[in-house]
């Protein structure tokens, strides 16, 4: 039998103790070798090493990483059995409903809720008047509250709520409400945001930047802007990006039941349960120890569900003054009412590049609608910048960004946070100039690529880079040489590329480098099950799949004896959350330093029993042995009670936090990360010109992710992200009349792809092996959804010669695009068109061999530890090893305007040039 | 004004006896309104709470149910009308502790991310695979149209429906995968295999 075999060569050893059978009390003998019977073998890991080394390396043990591993908790999904946050009954019940501002911006003069109070089965109604603390998700911007305390800032704005038996009795009341409005003046259209006005939707004191609404200013300029001033092409852009929601199939539930023990319990679909933590001490004016968040499963965020929510409060204080638990679920409409998606935005966006196509410059100014709230949009400014300034290396960045309150429900982060509009402005500008230069692409872009281990215009450290694999794999895989200006009318190929942070490199609420981002705690108990407890939130990326598989892997153990606990915040330690892509990277890193530390011990009592040195053992499939004899050694259960002896439980606990990196100037910590996330798509589409209807055919989707651990999320990752992304660029779009009313918040209207609008996706996983990622893997939840954008209008462009400017392509809005190109050509039919053609100018030998050379430079960087730093400037012919502002004295690294500037604007923004010169000097914005 | 008497906004309906075998369960002793609807019913006086509501209007699939096998949403349907028959929930697909095939392949191939809108693939597809065990991509496309999920973007749940229909002209049992993962001694199962 093959038990036998296995047990073969198996030595008893000097000093070797007994063993006995766990929970035997230690009378039973030892009985030989019963464990590797208990406990099942691992189905094996992928062991294949990606180039490169990391500093994990000697830690696989072949268990799972690298495996298709189905998540830990699908069991629970395919059987009905996984709770989300409407399915938290607790005996005894309420339901709450809450009252919504039907005016788009008014001033409460009074609200009467005696009327409702008095219906039979209405156990509570509350109002904002007692509840005025302010909290939000970040510290600086803190402007929401559990209920409207003086003005309703849009529609859908919470004004009251109310407990009551059932539902019908809750809605009752809710219309029994009386509210006495005093209408405002809303603004709907972000530009008029920019002027002062009366009353603005906020107050931020001495913070506001005069009588605007401008919730935020960036302005940024980096590098050397001679070159700029006589580019050799430049194409320029004005884009429009609707707003988008997220769309996720749960909407937002809470729970909240306050315990005999006077403690309160809220249960609710999180990805960031510990800010809804925080919020929920201040608003309820309780200390945190008395709070316990228990996460439910989370039927998707995609950053839809990372604030802390003003419903999730309203639960807690109607739980408080009923002494009932109260569960708040929302309709379809208040999700959309609720938003937080992905900013409107207008995008001007100028590029140039030089006679040796190289980028000198790229100008950007982005004027983003933040709606009532401001909740991530601080760092959404800077995002719509600094995260388009890799991975091309350029010759100098100037960004300017508003970001502006407008009386309609708050944007706010949404998978791909901030980059994914401007990325894809750049990603089409890039094409732009190639088709003025007369050169491929793809070549472009290999030729103007930052080396692995460099630094960005803006200071962000790049370690891993695997764009050049991305983008070499996806133009083999499409075909592209054959396609690419090839394809007959109508029909057409595109490239697009993306770039995203791996974890963000500032925790939103303390210094870094002085707590952790992630910490994990285990526990081994006799049983020999590991135990995680972690605060990182599934929501079904696979979050607990990830964490399961870093330490089954270090302790050579099934993934099957490890279980995860990360619901309730009682037993969790602090994680900040699943946003910005930081789990896997953080929360494993610290899942593996907490690991290490039991396999520490276990080798140390494999040591002792076998009296052999440590050093000489390693942990294999449930075995601790020596390396270079394998018979020499102990099964794992035996090591675990060895090490238990005289202590019990074995815990241990790791934290992550990210190394000290990054710039000094203002707003030099948006945009870093400890890694970076890189992606190249090819998308095919076919473009009825006489209809303006586009179908995506067919997309290659080429992701660096590092080390795919489990590659079947990984690969679920990307084709997700490319139907969401498919979704903002061919149909999806909040609509809004020009007052300001919201036309489609439902599913039926707000058209999310279905699968017959799905084009098959072929995904690539590229590694690149980060020398810091958990066993070197980066993210793969938010960068994947950034390059399908660009991808398909590039391909729309490949086939019908029309460049859009306006998301999503409707076939309304291309249709007048192609109207407008036959009228000016004179032509008498659409289909006679002119199809884009290319022929290559000289200058794609030039970058040609650049890429070549580069494609050697990056290689050997990559491999030599002793390798020099490399600044980007580099191909402008600066020193790669010193920075360009030291040797270089019309090198800019500005984040304020100079007087010059002022008077005469480089790129005619909006969100600066209208606003006044008298706020800009103040420099008064936080 | 606040003490006039209580009249409801909504109109409930009279409320009368229902039954129907739900999982093959028979459930005899429910009242339900005239105009309940059946996820109401389902999900808070049944308790079968794998039934999801995404949408309330019909969009989102997440609330199909199969009634006397056939593909339903449950939020458009009245309870009343489905009195006596059979339904079907994502929580009675499973043969005891012995999954149905599709919701092993779904684990096995990332059909399900959060898993919220899962229940009403599966049953979808569980009827689908009823009528027609080995479907092509045509006809697995037009069985999901009406599902929306928002994480897979499909594809992995396309490979699922494959999978399964491998398994089942294969003519093989699935194994009892609920209990892989709580089996104490799954590692002498594998062994002896
Ligand atoms: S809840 Fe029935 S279709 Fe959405
Ligand atoms: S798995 Fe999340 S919506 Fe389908």
């Amino acid at each position: 039998m093959s038990k036998d075999k296995e047990i073969k060569g198996y030595r008893q050893q000097p000093g070797k103790i007994p063993f006995a059978k766990p929970g035997s009390g230690g009378r039973e003998p030892f009985s030989k070798l019963r464990d590797l019977e208990m406990i099942p073998k691992s189905e094996g890991g992928y062991r294949a090493q990606p180039k490169g080394k990391n500093r994990h390396d000697h830690l696989l043990t072949g268990s799972t990483i690298g495996r298709r591993t189905p998540l830990v908790d699908s069991n629970w999904k395919v059987t009905g059995q996984a709770k989300y946050g409407d399915d938290i009954r607790l005996p005894n019940e309420l339901i709450g409903r809450i009252l919504r501002s039907p005016h788009h911006y008014a001033r409460i003069r009074s609200i009467d809720t005696s009327e409702a109070e008095s219906i039979k089965g209405v156990l509570a109604v509350e109002t904002g008047q007692k509840h005025t603390d302010l909290f939000g998700v970040l510290p600086v911007t803190k402007d929401e509250h559990a209920m409207a305390v003086d003005k309703v800032r849009h529609v859908g704005d919470l004004v009251a709520c109310v407990a009551a038996e059932n539902e019908s009795v809750a809605l009752e009341a809710l219309r029994k409400i009386k509210v006495d409005y005093e209408v405002l003046n809303p603004i709907i259209d972000m530009k008029k945001s920019l002027k002062d006005v009366e009353e603005p939707i906020h107050n931020r004191g001495k913070y506001h930047i005069g009588r605007s609404n401008v919730q935020k200013r960036v302005f940024q300029e980096f590098g050397n802007f001679e070159s700029v001033k006589n580019p050799y092409v430049s194409s320029k852009s004005k884009w429009k990006y609707a707003g988008v929601n997220h769309g996720f199939t749960e909407p937002h539930a809470v729970v909240a039941d306050w315990e005999p023990s006077g403690r309160l319990t809220l249960y609710t679909p999180q990805q960031v349960p510990h800010y809804v933590h925080r919020s929920l001490a201040d608003v309820l004016k309780i200390p945190m120890h008395q709070i316990n968040v228990h996460r439910t499963f989370v039927g998707g965020g995609f950053g839809g569900k990372s604030d802390p929510f003003p419903h999730e409060m309203c639960a807690a204080i109607l739980a408080r003054k009923t002494g009932r638990p109260v569960r708040i679920t929302f309709d379809r409409d208040e999700v959309f009412y609720t938003n937080r998606g992905r900013h409107p935005s207008h995008i001007e966006m100028n590029l140039h590049a030089d006679k040796e196509g190289r980028i000198c410059g790229i100008e950007t100014d982005a004027l983003i609608d933040g709606g009532g709230f401001a909740s991530f949009g601080h760092v959404t400014t800077y995002y719509n910048g600094v995260l388009h300034t890799a991975p091309y290396e350029i010759g100098s960045f100037h960004y300017t960004g508003a970001r502006v309150w407008t009386n309609k429900p708050a944007s706010g982060a949404m998978r791909g946070h901030g980059a994914v509009n401007s990325r894809c402005a750049v990603e089409l500008g890039i094409d732009d100039i190639c088709e003025q230069l007369e050169v491929d692409p793809i070549t472009f872009r290999l030729a103007n690529l930052l080396p692995p281990h460099s630094s960005t215009i803006t200071g962000f450290r790049i370690t891993s880079i695997g764009m050049r694999d991305c983008l070499e794999k996806v133009r083999e895989a499409c075909d592209w040489e054959q396609k690419f200006r090839k394809l007959p009318f109508g029909h057409g190929i595109g490239i697009g590329c993306g770039f995203f942070i791996s974890g963000s490199g500032l925790p939103i609420h303390w210094d870094p480098n002085k707590f952790p981002h992630a910490t994990v705690h285990l526990k081994i108990d006799m049983d020999g099950g590991v135990t995680i407890h972690t605060g990182a939130a599934d929501i079904g990326q696979g979050s607990d799949t990830v964490v399961a598989q870093s330490v089954s892997e270090v302790l050579g153990l099934p993934i099957e004896m490890i279980r995860v606990k990360s619901r309730d915040s009682d037993t969790s330690p602090v994680d900040l959350g699943s946003y910005s892509s930081r789990v896997t990277f953080m929360n494993a890193n610290a899942a593996i330093s907490a690991a290490i530390k039991i396999r520490d011990e276990l080798i140390k009592a494999t040591a002792d029993i076998c009296n052999v040195e440590e050093k000489s053992l390693v942990i294999g499939d449930r075995r601790i042995y020596q390396k270079k004899d394998p018979a020499v050694g102990v099964s794992y259960l035996e090591a675990l009670h060895k090490a238990q002896e005289e202590r019990g439980a074995l815990i241990s606990s790791g934290a992550y936090r990210t190394p000290p990196m990054g710039g000094v100037h203002k707003g030099a910590a948006a945009g870093l990360a400890p890694a970076y996330s890189f992606s190249a798509y090819a998308a095919e589409v076919k473009v009825d010109a006489e209809t303006g209807i586009t179908e995506v055919v067919k997309v290659w989707a080429a992701h660096d992710c590092g080390r795919a651990l489990n590659p079947l999320s990984v690969e679920g990752q990307i084709i997700g992200s490319c139907h969401m992304g498919l979704g903002q660029v061919l149909t999806e779009e909040m609509r809004y009349t020009k007052k300001g009313n919201l036309l489609n918040p439902n599913l039926l209207e707000y058209k999310i792809p279905t699968i017959h609008e799905m084009p098959e996706v072929v995904p690539i996983i590229v590694e690149s092996n980060d020398p810091e990622g958990p066993f070197g893997a980066k993210e793969a939840g938010e960068g994947p959804l950034l390059p399908i954008l660009p991808a398909v209008c590039n391909a729309v462009y490949d086939a019908i010669g029309i460049r859009t400017n306006e998301l999503p392509i409707t076939p309304d809005k291309l249709y007048k695009l192609i109207e407008k190109k036959v009228r000016s050509l004179k032509l008498d039919s659409p289909l006679n068109l002119p199809n884009p053609k290319l022929n290559y100018s000289k200058l794609q030998n030039t970058l040609e061999d650049r890429a070549d050379n580069h494609k050697v430079r990056d290689q050997d960087r990559k491999l030599d530890p002793k390798r020099e730093p490399y600044y980007n400037g580099t191909i402008f012919g600066k020193v790669s090893t010193i920075p360009p502002e030291e040797q270089d004295e019309r090198w800019t690294l500005s984040v304020t305007p100079s007087e010059e500037y002022l008077a005469n604007p480089r790129l005619a923004g909006s969100a600066w040039k209208h606003v006044e010169v008298r706020h800009m000097k103040r420099g008064d914005e936080t | 004004m606040s003490n006039s008497p209580h009249v409801p906004m909504i109109p409930t309906g009279q409320k009368s006896s229902w039954d129907a075998v739900i999982n093959n369960r028979i459930f005899d002793d429910l009242n339900i309104e005239s105009n309940a609807i059946l996820l109401d019913v389902l999900r808070d006086s049944v308790g079968m709470l794998g039934v999801k509501r995404g949408c309330d209007l019909g969009t989102c699939g997440c609330c199909t149910v199969l009634i006397d096998g056939v593909p339903k949403l449950s939020c458009l349907t009245l309870a009343a009308e489905t009195k006596g028959k059979q339904i079907t929930t994502v929580e009675g697909l499973a043969n005891g502790s012995h999954l149905h095939p599709i919701q092993k392949t779904f684990t096995e191939c990332g059909g399900s991310q959060c898993g919220f809108c899962t229940p009403g693939f599966l049953v979808v597809i569980s009827a689908l695979l009823n009528e027609n065990s080995n479907p092509n991509d045509r006809e697995i496309k037009d069985a999901i149209e009406g599902n929306l999920c928002r994480c897979t973007g499909y594809q992995q749940i396309v490979d699922s429906v494959h999978a399964a229909a491998e398994i089942l002209n294969s003519n093989q049992s699935v194994k009892d995968n609920t209990c892989a993962q709580v089996d104490p001694h799954p590692g002498i199962d594998r062994t002896t295999e």
